[in-house]
């Protein structure tokens, strides 16, 4: 009952929440990071994911690519990257990219991959070209996959992005690293429940956002087949 | 017009699909590709929208080899109607019909107006139109596919096994529809099937495909059920040919027996007079309205009180009866064998009882025309 006493305690403190290292600051920063890697991987990801999935070339080369990058422990990344080039954004971004793309790629290829070849082939045999039939009938059909990809990273993306406070710049990160720095037990559950709440969330902004996204045939259908 | 002049396909692993198909599909008729699994007819189909390429020969649509054309444009002005309707999941009903026509740069306003005019056509309510293809029967969404088809008034449609994944109560509903649909809009219709029946109901001509890829006979349903050219034509249309072919006889012809055919309100007694004069054992009972309610057997007559109406009685059911005007010899004979009495009620377009033949005079009548 003690800690959660000193927890309380802790976001009480009007101090807390103002200053350049106040919670709001830092969860500005945590967001900011989350959202530049999420932003990166997505733009790489989704139009590799969906050419893959529609030509079905490279799907090995992607599921091999993305598996290896899922072994990479973003920690490993963050230094080497801070070797190469130094203190900074970019190595934090990059290596939130790296742990980012996986899903999201693996996702969306198998999104594209599963929509029933009877539908393509009647697409194209209504006269369809390629490209319409990858932004008429295969990306809207993916959509839900595509989405959940999406989800899974940002969770693993923010949670991730306490790494940025290793290489000094900033983040909800910066209260475990000196929570434990200090030997603050307080601080750093107090940081690590913030970034707990931020995953939360995400999880549920991707549930809007699937919402709005997926055309809603599909979105009975599903509902149908639950 | 449909040509194909010595069009195969050969695979590469030696597979031949097609071994080289002469043929010609009339325009305005419907032409049924069937066959069992393997001769080729659904790789012959795909040739004439370019869905599959010949390996040698060429297919001519109205005369111009399709491979002189682009792939995608030949498309839109054939429609193409696939198993289980192939509808696209995320959109409406609607929009599904509106695909070429959108893919043809019409507008979304017209191409809907289009969409709910051929929905009226294939027997579609326009409040489906905001549904999605799952919320349909399947018999619905094949109606679907084929308002897709034809949306954007092509001359030419091409349907692979389009009602091959529906049971057969719906199947035969939709072979209606299509015949209703042929008989306004003579299309060029090229339809591929397995069920020799299909092929019958629907095609003006039939080709039958013998495993291999080969043209077995390419000729009219009757002719078809009658002159078998192979063993192997003959085993695939199936040992109840003879029966088959009966669905070429109108049964307008047919001698109905009316005098059999009682009211309701007559007696018991009145009716042993008449089924004794005609020598009957069964009698058929209608309503007022000549609408049927039941056979009554003779013998069951006589151990009724005599002064008792007949629609108080409980009568044998009088299971499916006959248009005469509209159905075959077969349909007539079917209703026959599956009637209790062993007699056929015939019935005019209202379903009122214009009389009742038994299955030794429709067997005169089948003698008759099987020369």
């Amino acid at each position: 009952m003690d800690v959660l006493n000193e927890l309380v305690a802790w976001f009480s403190d009007p101090g807390q929440w103002s200053g350049p290292d106040g919670i709001p600051v830092r969860t500005a920063e945590h967001v900011q990071y989350s959202l530049l890697g999420l932003l990166v991987a997505a733009l790489i990801a989704v139009p590799v994911g969906l050419l893959t999935g529609h030509t079905g070339v490279g799907g090995f080369a992607t599921a091999s690519l993305a598996n290896f990058a899922r072994a990479l422990p973003t920690i490993g990344v963050l230094f080497l990257i801070v070797l190469a080039a130094g203190i900074g954004l970019v190595p934090v971004v990059t290596a939130l990219v790296a742990l980012a793309v996986p899903p999201i790629l693996v996702n969306t290829h198998e999104g594209v991959r599963q929509v029933d070849p009877a539908l393509k082939d009647a697409a194209l045999g209504m006269g369809m070209r390629g490209g319409q039939v990858l932004l008429r009938l295969e990306l809207p059909v993916a959509v839900p996959l595509v989405v959940n990809g999406l989800r899974t990273a940002a969770v693993q993306v923010v949670a991730t992005a306490t790494i940025a406070a290793y290489v000094g710049v900033g983040g909800l990160g910066r209260y475990i690293v000196d929570g434990q720095a200090r030997q603050d037990l307080t601080m750093m559950l107090g940081g690590s429940v913030l970034v707990v709440l931020l995953a939360v969330v995400t999880t549920l902004l991707f549930a809007g956002l699937s919402r709005l996204l997926v055309a809603p045939g599909l979105r009975s259908l599903a509902a149908a087949h639950r | 017009m449909i040509t194909f002049e010595g069009a195969a396909k050969h695979y590469p692993d030696g597979t031949v699909a097609v071994a080289g198909l002469d043929l010609t599909v009339e325009s305005g008729r419907t032409t049924v590709f069937v066959g069992p699994s393997g001769s080729g007819k659904t790789t012959s189909l795909r040739m004439v929208n370019r869905m599959v390429e010949p390996t040698s020969g060429k297919v001519l649509v109205d005369g111009r080899d399709v491979r002189s054309q682009n792939p995608a444009q030949l498309r839109r002005s054939i429609g193409y109607v696939i198993q289980q309707a192939g509808l696209f999941p995320h959109r409406t009903v609607r929009d599904n019909i509106a695909t070429v026509p959108l893919l043809l740069g019409r507008g979304r306003g017209r191409a809907r107006a289009r969409a709910a005019e051929l929905m009226d056509l294939v027997g579609l309510e326009p409040s489906q139109a905001k549904r999605y293809p799952h919320q349909l029967s399947g018999g619905q969404q094949q109606r679907v596919g084929v308002a897709r088809a034809l949306a954007a008034d092509p001359p030419v449609l091409l349907m692979d096994e389009p009602f091959s994944a529906v049971d057969p109560v719906v199947r035969t509903g939709l072979q209606d529809e299509l015949l209703r649909l042929q008989a306004e809009l003579r299309k060029t219709v090229v339809l591929v099937t397995h069920d020799i029946d299909e092929a019958v109901r629907v095609g003006d001509r039939i080709a039958v495909f013998r495993p291999g890829g080969e043209l077995a006979q390419y000729d009219t349903p009757e002719r078809l059920l009658t002159h078998p050219v192979d063993d192997f034509v003959e085993s695939f249309i199936g040992y109840d040919r003879g029966v088959r072919r009966l669905a070429f006889f109108p049964a307008n012809h047919l001698s109905l027996r009316e005098d059999v055919v009682l009211d309701d309100q007559d007696t018991v007694e009145r009716a042993l007079n008449t089924v004794d004069t005609a020598g009957e054992p069964w009698a058929l009972v209608v309503d007022q309205r000549r609408l049927p309610l039941g056979w009554v057997a003779a013998d069951r007559l006589r151990r009724e009180p005599s002064g008792v109406e007949l629609g108080r009685l409980d009568l044998t059911a009088y299971g499916h009866t006959f248009d005469v005007e509209r159905d075959s010899l077969r349909a007539a004979l079917d209703a026959a064998v599956l009637s209790p009495a062993g007699r056929a009620v015939g019935v005019d377009g209202d379903g009122r009882v214009l009389g009742v033949v038994s299955q030794a005079d429709l067997g005169g009548a089948i003698w008759s025309v099987s020369g």
